[in-house]
């Protein structure tokens, strides 16, 4: 099992608080996203930044969420078996998790580099493919955190703080 | 203190009959029947004027200033926009509408179309020195720009933020005649003929690119009506204007796209309010940004669309691309201003959010009002019946979260919940 973890240089004593106090989530919402359905792909993750935006967290905050979301709701859509999203949200923060049914990741450095895809040509056509996903995902999550095997399912977890 | 908002919309409490049809209509969900009678929450109305189209019964009309308000001045300024051009039959030339305002008393009429090819200018200049807010999005639909402050303030960024056509040529000819004329600035009357309440709404209380300098907003139907009558008298006068066909495109959305972008922007054109909406919602998400402008507009095929306008937007639409194509280009005196506006004469101030997305201002207590929400929704039948005045189920259940309605108000629970107390 490979596993991968980022968390930006902001956010580090946050996520040290996180860590210890563990509280609990105020409020968790599931999702289900299916295999190759993108006509429906992104729904969820444009829900999220609804609900947070009802909540009032701020519009610089709502542009990492959505960009991150997005980029790992289409990451299950295009290169999975489907699965779920569960978002936890907490009073400084929003934590959301993408379990997918597999075919998990083979090579996890390799896809966490710019510019590298194995996209089909379904994927392609749809728009997508390009490699930057996952990169993107780094870019504005304040913590990134992967595993995956191949013929596992992988779960991606994102956390940005408000 | 709450701050209060000019709508352009008069209800008429004695002709309405509770019927629905606005509240389901309305975009932003501002309306409501309480006791038989529609209520407009000022704070969530934008003035598409949706509502006055729909409603059967005359219960809600637009408001604009009448004709006569030009007497009140002594040099009297007509600013025609551009849906105007496209409200007459073929055999009444363009010009001869034109002639008509003089005759009709106004000193001066301009065309807002005069002010076409500098605001191309400037917006092709706008959109190349703000590639860090790309998209931008068009400025000239106020009902769009009051949507962007209820509902997607986070996208206030990225709309052009540079004064509004009529606003420049309100500030330009004021200047001018006050000058010529030997008058003070206040005792020249500047007005415009308009073709939808939001700019009779923008003109009362401007917001950015807006600025309160017209003295009126008269809608383009009364000017249209005054016209018509007028037509038989004015054969054998002559009065001494050039028209601006030229510039006619700002009546119609997809026109003004085509105009501003070339290799370097791409442009896309959305016109109707739903449309529109479901853009910005895009926008917010970021799977727009690879355009660098959007054109907005809240009617439907764009100002030609407006409800204060006489004639069908796509009649409309065909004339005025007909004399758009038949007309020649004009140099305009007001062309050399371009560097007023690289001086920064024409920007405005950001504009303010006016939010009705946060459930409450504090985070606590808007997660409670969430939790609450998603709890009474649970509850409601979603049948979205309209019986308890709010357009659906989603709208009760924050009405209630927000102590403006009760869940007995819910007509479907109310009688479930009898049956049950008399088994
Ligand atoms: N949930 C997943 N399950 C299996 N493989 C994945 C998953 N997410 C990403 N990958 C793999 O990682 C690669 C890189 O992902 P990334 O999102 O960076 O780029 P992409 O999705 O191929 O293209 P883009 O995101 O730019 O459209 C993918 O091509 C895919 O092989
Ligand atoms: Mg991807």
């Amino acid at each position: 099992m490979a596993v991968y973890c980022n968390i930006s240089e902001d956010a580090q004593q946050k996520y040290e608080h996180f860590t210890k106090e563990k509280p609990n989530p105020e409020m968790s919402i599931e999702y289900k996203v299916g295999h190759k359905d993108f006509v429906n792909s992104g729904k969820a993750s444009s829900e999220i930044k609804l609900m947070l935006k009802r909540l009032g967290v701020n519009p610089e905050i709502l542009r990492k969420v959505a960009v991150a979301s997005y980029e790992a709701e289409i990451n299950v859509t295009a290169h999975s078996l489907g699965g779920d999203i569960i978002c936890d949200i907490y009073l400084d923060c929003v934590h959301i998790k993408f379990i997918d049914n597999g075919p998990g990741i083979k090579n996890l450095e390799k896809a966490l580099e710019p510019g590298w895809s194995t996209a089909d040509d379904l994927v392609r056509e749809m728009g997508f493919g390009a490699g930057l996903g996952l990169p993107n995902i780094k870019k504005n999550a304040d913590v990134m955190h992967i595993e995956s095997a191949e013929n596992q399912s992988t779960i991606l977890q994102i956390i940005v703080f408000y | 203190m709450e701050q209060t908002y000019f709508h352009a919309i008069d209800l008429i409490n004695d002709k309405c009959k509770g019927c629905m049809h606005c509240v389901r209509t309305c975009p932003t969900e501002a309306l409501r029947i309480r006791n038989g009678r529609v209520h407009l929450d000022d704070k969530r109305c934008v003035d598409c004027g949706k509502c006055i189209a729909v409603c059967p019964f005359g219960a809600i009309v637009a408001s604009s200033d009448p004709l006569s308000i030009r007497n009140d001045y002594k040099f009297k300024v007509a600013i025609i926009t551009a849906p105007y051009a496209g409200q007459f039959t073929e055999d009444i030339e363009y010009s001869t509408t034109i002639k008509s305002l003089y005759h009709l008393g106004f000193d001066r009429v301009i065309e807002e179309s005069m002010a076409t090819n500098i605001m191309t200018k400037m917006k092709r200049h706008y959109i190349a020195n703000n590639k860090d807010k790309k998209p931008i999005l068009s400025s000239n639909c106020p009902a769009v720009i009051r949507l962007i402050q209820v509902r997607f303030p986070s996208l206030l960024p990225n709309i052009f933020h540079v004064e509004a056509p009529m606003s420049v040529l309100s500030m330009y000819y004021r200047e001018k005649y006050s000058a010529i004329e030997g008058l003070d600035p206040s005792e020249i009357g500047v007005f415009v003929a308009v073709p939808c309440i939001a700019q009779v709404a923008a003109v009362h209380q401007p917001q950015g690119a807006y600025k309160r300098n017209l003295d009126g907003a008269i809608a383009i139907r009364d000017v249209y009506n005054a016209v018509r009558n007028d037509l038989a008298d004015i054969r054998n006068l002559d009065y001494d204007f050039i028209t601006h066909e030229n510039g006619l495109s700002r009546a119609l959305s997809g026109q003004e796209a085509d105009e501003v972008g070339n290799d370097q922007i791409r442009t896309i054109a959305v016109s109707g309010i739903e449309n529109v909406i479901d853009i910005l919602q895009k926008v917010e998400d970021h799977i727009l940004d690879q355009y660098d402008y959007i054109v907005l507009r809240s009617c439907t095929s764009g100002c030609v669309g407006g409800i204060l306008n006489v004639e069908n937007p796509f009649i409309a639409r065909s004339r005025i691309q007909t004399l758009i194509r038949a007309s020649k280009h004009h140099d305009h005196e007001l062309d050399p201003m371009f560097s007023s506006y690289l001086n920064g004469e024409f920007d405005v101030l950001p504009l303010e959010p006016r939010s009705i997305m946060q459930l409450d201002t504090d985070m606590k207590q808007a997660i409670i009002k969430m939790k609450k929400l998603n709890e009474i929704k649970e509850q409601l039948p979603s049948i979205d019946c309209g019986a308890c005045g709010a357009p659906n189920c989603q709208a009760l259940a924050e009405d209630i979260v927000q102590g403006k309605a009760c869940i007995d108000d819910c007509v479907i629970l109310l009688k479930k919940n009898k049956n049950k107390k008399s088994d």
